[in-house]
């Protein structure tokens, strides 16, 4: 009974964490996507140079700690002069890590695609650019949500690495209520189930999504 | 180019690395004119049409078709050539290759609305009369999931037809299908041939190929060992090799051995 009644007066201020945990990974996400389909495209370009930039990029980043690109964003920069605030710092560095494993969901999903639909398309007179809007991306879709759900739910949690470098979100707040209240059983049990509830909504919501478009398809 | 002709390929070869597919191909085809291509799998013929329809560039020779003239090279031609070729002639696949994303109907417009910037409903208009054409019509809005092999073998052709071709070409159209499905396409294929489409039509339907083609080749070891008039190459070949293979495949019982394996049944997954 306690426990709830100190979780009623410390949920306030988590919310306020939730809102930017939430603002931190839709914007985390769109970075990574967008920069993950470029390197994607560059790995599949016939241009060499592009190739080998794109896969040694992927290479070197996703093997550095998300922990560690973040300090490199945050204070390394700043060394060298580039300063950037928390939040971008966090948003910079997440969209950085995981531009490299939705690059590699993007290319397997394209690559994926049976080459006899490529075929089609070229026969049919479609050039590159619009077979792959409207034949090899929407069919490489399905092959892509599984492993993005995965990778969407790794973003939420590896976002709570950001109160390291002091921007307000969840895990903050969390252990700022935590410090107040000499509690930290109490507060991070709590962070912990609102971090859960957040990947079972999001994961359900794109299994129903996923199921959706198959049925329709068939 | 006479003016007839549509297609003249000369002395092409095509290899895939260091392995030949074939060699000093020659071969002239006819507005109008049905060319049956025959031969033991592995000969090259599937290789051939795909050259014609630039989807594989051919290493010398060279190829005539609707008023281009390519030449042998490692590369593809340069696109807006690849792309008028490609828009000219039609293709339609062993596999049917449809869209499994798009509903029957959305197959049939893409390419006319979105390369040659057709209205949706003049292309709507054009794909229901094409698929009444083949019967399908009440199958529109389907996915292509939903339909036999036949079905969507036809709507295949329908898709090629919608972007009205000067060619067409069909590689082993029935040979996925079940035999009770071979029929419908076969009849599909005929009536076009009827309407005076010139086609090339890769296949293993020897009755059907007597049919309906004029002139027939017979593709075997890396070459054409055998062209001429569909009567006179299927009932007096010339060539041992022809023989070879026309006994072995006239001839029941022994008639597998020359034949793609069969993998699975194309109808229904
Ligand atoms: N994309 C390719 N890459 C490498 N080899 C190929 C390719 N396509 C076909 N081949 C080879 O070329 C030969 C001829 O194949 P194909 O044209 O399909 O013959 P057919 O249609 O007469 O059965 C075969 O040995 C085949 O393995
Ligand atoms: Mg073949």
């Amino acid at each position: 009974m306690h426990m709830v009644r100190l979780w009623a007066q410390y949920l306030p201020q988590m919310l306020k964490g939730v809102g930017i945990t939430l603002e931190l990974t839709g914007a985390s996400l769109g970075v990574a996507i967008i920069f993950g389909f470029i390197l994607a495209i560059a790995r599949l370009s016939k241009i060499r140079l592009m190739e080998i930039i794109a896969r040694w990029y992927i290479e070197i980043v996703r093997a550095i700690p998300v922990l560690v690109i973040l300090f490199i964003a945050y204070y390394s920069l700043g060394q060298i002069g580039i300063k950037l605030s928390g939040m971008t710092a966090a948003i910079v560095s997440l969209g950085a890590f995981y531009a490299t494993q939705f690059g590699e969901i993007f290319r397997g999903a394209i690559l994926g695609v049976d080459r006899g639909q490529k075929e089609a398309a070229a026969a049919l007179g479609m050039p590159g650019g619009l077979m792959m809007r409207k034949v090899i991306l929407p069919q490489a879709f399905f092959s892509i949500l599984p492993p993005a759900t995965n990778q969407l739910s790794n973003l939420i949690k590896d976002t709570s690495l950001v109160f390291t470098i002091g921007v307000a979100d969840l895990m903050f707040q969390a252990y700022a209520a935590a410090s107040t209240t000499f509690l930290p059983l109490d507060m991070l049990t709590l962070a912990g189930i609102i971090y859960f509830v957040f990947y079972i909504i999001i994961s359900k919501f794109l299994a129903r999504w996923e199921l959706n478009v198959q049925q329709r398809r068939s | 180019m006479s003016n007839n002709v549509v297609v003249r390929a000369e002395n092409l070869s095509k290899r895939f690395g260091d392995q030949i597919v074939f060699e000093h191909v020659s071969l002239e085809v006819h507005k109008s004119e049905v060319v049956a291509i025959i031969g033991p799998s592995g000969a090259g013929k599937s290789t051939l049409i795909r050259c014609i329809n630039v989807l594989h560039p051919f290493n010398e020779g060279t190829l005539q078709l609707l008023g281009h003239t390519l030449t042998g090279g490692s590369a593809l031609p340069p696109k807006p050539v690849l792309n008028d070729i490609r828009t000219r002639v039609g293709m339609v696949f062993q596999t049917f290759n449809l869209f499994p994303h798009l509903t029957v109907l959305n197959n049939i417009i893409l390419a006319p609305m979105e390369v040659k910037k057709i209205s949706r409903k003049e292309a709507v208009e054009r794909a229901l009369k094409l698929l009444d054409m083949v019967g399908l019509g009440h199958k529109a809005d389907m996915f292509p999931k939903r339909l036999s092999g036949g079905e969507q073998q036809r709507v295949a052709i329908c898709r090629a037809l919608a972007m009205e071709p000067e060619i067409m070409l069909f590689d082993e159209p029935t040979s996925m299908l079940d035999p009770e499905l071979v029929g419908e396409v076969l009849a599909a294929i005929q009536r076009l041939a009827r309407e005076g489409m010139t086609m090339i039509l890769v296949t293993h339907e020897m009755m059907f190929a007597k049919e309906v083609a004029d002139t027939v080749v017979i593709m075997a070891d890396h070459t054409i060992v055998e062209k001429g008039s569909a009567q006179k190459v299927l009932e007096t070949p010339q060539t041992e090799r022809s023989r070879v293979f026309l006994r072995r495949v006239l001839n029941p019982g022994t008639t597998a051995l020359d034949f793609e394996p069969m993998v699975g049944q194309g109808g229904d997954h």
